[in-house]
């Protein structure tokens, strides 16, 4: 494989933001037909090099040559002429739009027949076997369903290079091998995939060569069969983080305290169906379930982000009182905060400080409390929750879009935590995260358990879910079906209750 | 006005007290077979109470306590020419009953032939539980309803009994006062300090505290079944019993009068749709709300018409573990639990049975490694 010349190469790589290097004489070659996973913690540069390629940021110093020749790719059209797609962590879709709309965005012709564009649409998912209406509107889809669509468009597109950032990590485990299944299709129809994940079993599953990326310079590329999980991790943060991952199994789990939070025959549309669980605080209570099996809108209908039926939709109750939320700000008033799981539509500003973003926050804990907007207490508290959820950023006020997804999402929690809850919900907390920032987050729900406080963790990804959580709801088709210790727990009884 | 215009609207639209919506049995009232796989210790014909002084165990069996010893075997202590509601032993010796629920008698120890027929210028009409303090001088009992002797409890529940009491009686003085009034049906009664004891409120599915700085507050909320009686636990905390599940279907026809009314004067109280303590034994029983067999096998996860549930409590009454008997079993409806030698022994007045478990074993199959 190593003899093939590169079908896309980077040389001495370097990209600065404001003077400060977020790759830094990095070098990577892609051979024809090879799936390249890319790893490394939030930061490391995974997605300003990748970025690179499809010409969605243009390089400080260094060349990129496709087919051995150098080349410009300074737009990501001109990137997608030379055979380059890129399919981005967070969607990139048009929300008022239809699925079939979206794919062949870009490629309309003078006259556009609708039913024309449905009937080639639909035929086109069949074929990757995605299970997505053509002519559903974007918005309405689940994250998964989105993933999907973004991942037909740059097929579609019949690039030569296709880049994935942080593809799975919104797919059930069904989906994700229909994913994997295209991949290994893709790669026998000659096309190079580079894959960027945090799920490194998936990288070690899926690729055929890994390079490593630390703090924006190259570690380490090698064939997949040379690393193990171990070397890998190792690489990436240069410690060993392997065993506060998901490798161990949990020997004890935190008792019951006080039942905080009820939920009792709750019902919303067709997505929660006579829903029934209960949260208990100084305990974290894990929620997993398949795409569309509810667990997100149970949620959002606790915290006042979505509202249950309007009639008969059963009763919330908070501390043994019956709770009804309109709005969030409400929910947030008695002390329940939702994380949630579309951190850049719904989490947080973009252009906004971080510390202005926290001090938001606090803005809606203490509505009509505060006639004038503090500047200092802003920063003093953007200052405080940098420094203890350790969120990696040059200053304060750097804006919340310049920063990687793991400090992102530690700058959503601080939001939520600076509100001083008493029930947290987190809805995947470490989705698109990297292991250094999943390891930080993981123990930061676990200080607020100990703290006493009702923790939910909402998440797709079955080890994380066994990890963290002390006991383990399973839902499936709107309801809880199955709960179980984390003691007891194995993957195997979770997806058995999650499917049958 | 405002509040019958939200009633009325809550009605229309299903919220607020016509949600009828109950609580999930999860967390660590997550269900298991403990109730229907303990072992039968006697067969009884009108099991009422239990209690022991640590070295025996008493069990009130219609008119009669009886004493049962290591091996199981029973043998008569006491009779009585009316029934034994509810039975305690004092700490200094000696034994408390009440006789028809509306008298309490001392038998024995340093108060014997002490009686309360009355308490608070009011006369005791349904005494169901006892408890005597650490201390030994007070005894404190329930007072179920003043409508309702303890047979008809059900009658109670279905008129919405806001009767019930608890009341202190001073067996060295004979005094008796009352310390709480208007409870809906105060069945179960737990010694927590001398002036200080924890209270059943069945229909409100909830145990509150009497006495103390904080009477009045509610220990333990929002149960998914009927609490009963408290008995204390060996290391601290207490036994819970609940002797029958809610229902979505029960919950309902509380909400609807005129459906009650007529429900109560028509037809025989043993197809009322109701809280039992036993079912299955008759097509006649209603159903509740959904089907309760697949395939000709009864679904355990069936809304239960009658069940068995036991709830350890720690010393701030949270919930640690619990005890079931669901709906495809038959230790249904139990009314009392002590412990005694790491047994903890259960009453089960659906079934008329004594039966005991291992806490350790029970413990041990909870808690998984």
């Amino acid at each position: 494989m190593n003899a093939a010349a590169p079908i896309l190469a980077l040389r001495k790589a370097t990209k600065k933001y404001s003077g400060v290097p977020a790759i830094e004489d990095v070098d990577f070659e892609l051979l024809p037909g090879e799936v390249h996973a890319i790893v490394g913690e939030n930061g490391a540069g995974k997605s300003t090099l990748t970025k690179v390629m499809a010409g969605v940021v243009n390089l400080t110093s260094g060349e990129m040559l496709v087919d051995g020749r150098v080349v410009n790719a300074e737009t990501p059209t001109a990137a997608r002429e030379l055979g380059i797609a890129m399919v981005f962590q967070e969607t990139s879709l048009v929300p008022t739009m239809t699925v079939a709309q979206n794919l062949y965005l870009g490629q309309e012709r003078f006259f556009n027949r609708l039913r024309g564009i449905y009937i080639a649409a639909q035929q086109f998912m069949q074929s990757l076997q995605f299970d997505v209406d053509p002519t559903a509107v974007v918005s309405r889809l689940g994250a998964a369903q989105k993933q999907m669509v973004e991942i037909a468009r740059a097929v579609l597109h019949k690039a030569k290079v296709i880049i994935f950032d942080e593809p799975t990590a919104s797919l059930t485990p069904e989906e994700k091998k229909y994913f994997f299944d295209l991949i290994a299709n893709l790669k026998q129809r000659g096309v190079s995939v580079i894959f960027i994940s945090h799920a490194l079993e998936e990288a070690l599953q899926v690729s055929d060569r890994i390079t490593i990326l630390r703090d924006g310079r190259h570690v380490v590329t090698d064939e997949t069969r040379r690393f193990d999980r171990a070397r890998v991790v190792q690489a990436m943060v240069g410690r060993d983080l392997s065993q506060t991952l998901y490798g161990q199994r949990k020997t004890r789990v935190r008792p019951q305290g006080r039942r905080v939070l009820s939920v009792q025959n709750l019902r919303m549309a067709a997505m929660v169906k006579n829903n029934s669980l209960s949260v208990f605080a100084g305990q974290i209570t894990g929620v997993f379930g398949l795409v569309g099996s509810g667990r997100t809108e149970t949620f959002k209908v606790v915290a006042g982000v979505a509202k249950r039926d309007f009639m008969h939709g059963g009763e919330v109750l908070l501390n043994g009182r019956p709770v009804r939320y309109f709005v969030p700000a409400s929910a947030v008033r008695d002390g329940i905060v939702y994380v949630t799981e579309e951190r850049k539509l719904e989490g947080f500003f973009e252009t906004q400080s971080i510390a202005g973003n926290i001090y938001l926050g606090l803005l809606a804990k203490l509505r009509g409390k505060r006639k004038l907007v503090s500047k200092s207490e802003a920063a003093s508290v953007g200052e405080h929750w940098i420094k203890r959820l350790n969120i990696r950023a040059i200053s304060k006020d750097v804006k919340a879009i310049e920063l990687s997804g793991g400090n992102q999402q530690k700058v959503v929690i601080a939001k939520s935590l600076v509100q001083e809850p008493e029930l947290i919900i987190f809805d995947e907390p470490t989705r698109g995260v990297d292991v250094g920032a999943i390891s930080e987050i993981h123990q930061l729900i676990n200080r607020l358990a100990d703290e006493g406080k009702a923790v939910v963790v909402i998440s797709s990804y079955l080890p994380e879910v066994m990890s963290i959580s002390d006991r383990i709801l399973v839902q499936r088709m709107g309801k809880v079906v199955e709960e179980f210790s984390a003691l007891d727990a194995t993957e195997e009884k979770i997806m058995y209750a999650a499917i049958h | 006005m405002i509040e019958a215009v939200r009633q009325w609207t809550g009605r229309v639209l299903g919220r607020g007290d016509a949600a009828i919506s109950v609580p999930v049995l999860d967390g660590a009232l997550k269900s298991n077979r403990l109730i229907e796989d303990a072992e039968v210790v006697a067969e009884l014909d009108a099991p009422e109470d239990l209690a022991s002084d640590g070295a025996s165990l008493f069990v009130a069996d219609g008119t009669s306590v009886l004493r049962v010893d290591g091996a199981g075997a029973l043998a008569v202590e006491q009779t009585f020419g009316t029934t034994v509601s509810a039975l305690a032993c004092l700490p200094r010796g000696g034994l408390a009953v009440a006789l028809g629920g509306r008298e309490v008698r001392v038998v024995g120890g340093p108060h014997d032939g002490r009686r309360f027929e009355s308490a608070g210028g009011l006369r005791l009409h349904a005494v169901n539980a006892l408890s005597a303090s650490v201390g030994g001088d007070v005894l404190w009992a329930t007072d179920g309803s003043q409508t309702n002797p303890p047979e008809r409890w059900k009658h109670d529940v279905m008129e919405l009994g806001r009767s019930g009491r608890v009341v202190e009686l001073g067996l060295a003085d004979g005094s008796a006062r009352e310390r709480a009034a208007g409870l809906a049906y105060a069945f179960g009664v737990g010694a927590v300090a001398d002036d200080v004891a924890w209270v059943c409120e069945s229909w409100r599915h909830r145990v509150v505290q009497v006495g103390g700085a904080q009477s009045g507050q509610v220990v333990l909320d929002g149960l998914p079944g009927y609490p009963s009686r408290l008995a204390p636990a060996a290391g601290g905390g207490w036994w819970l019993t609940c002797f029958t599940l809610r229902t979505q279907l029960v919950e309902f026809v509380l909400r609807e009068p005129k459906f009650r009314k007529r429900m109560l004067k028509e037809i025989d109280p043993r197809y009322w749709i109701a809280p039992a303590l036993t079912s299955g034994n008759t097509y006649l029983e209603p159903m509740q709300g959904a089907h309760l067999k697949t395939m000709g096998v009864v679904k355990p996860w069936a809304p239960p018409r009658s069940y068995g549930l036991v709830i350890r409590l720690d010393e701030r009454g949270l919930i640690r573990y619990s005890l079931h008997s669901r709906f495809d079993g038959k230790n249904h409806g139990i009314v009392a639990a002590v412990e005694r030698d790491g047994w903890l022994y259960l009453l089960s007045k659906g079934r008329g049975r004594l039966l005991r478990l291992s806490i350790a074993a029970a413990e041990a199959s909870l808690a998984p490694s």
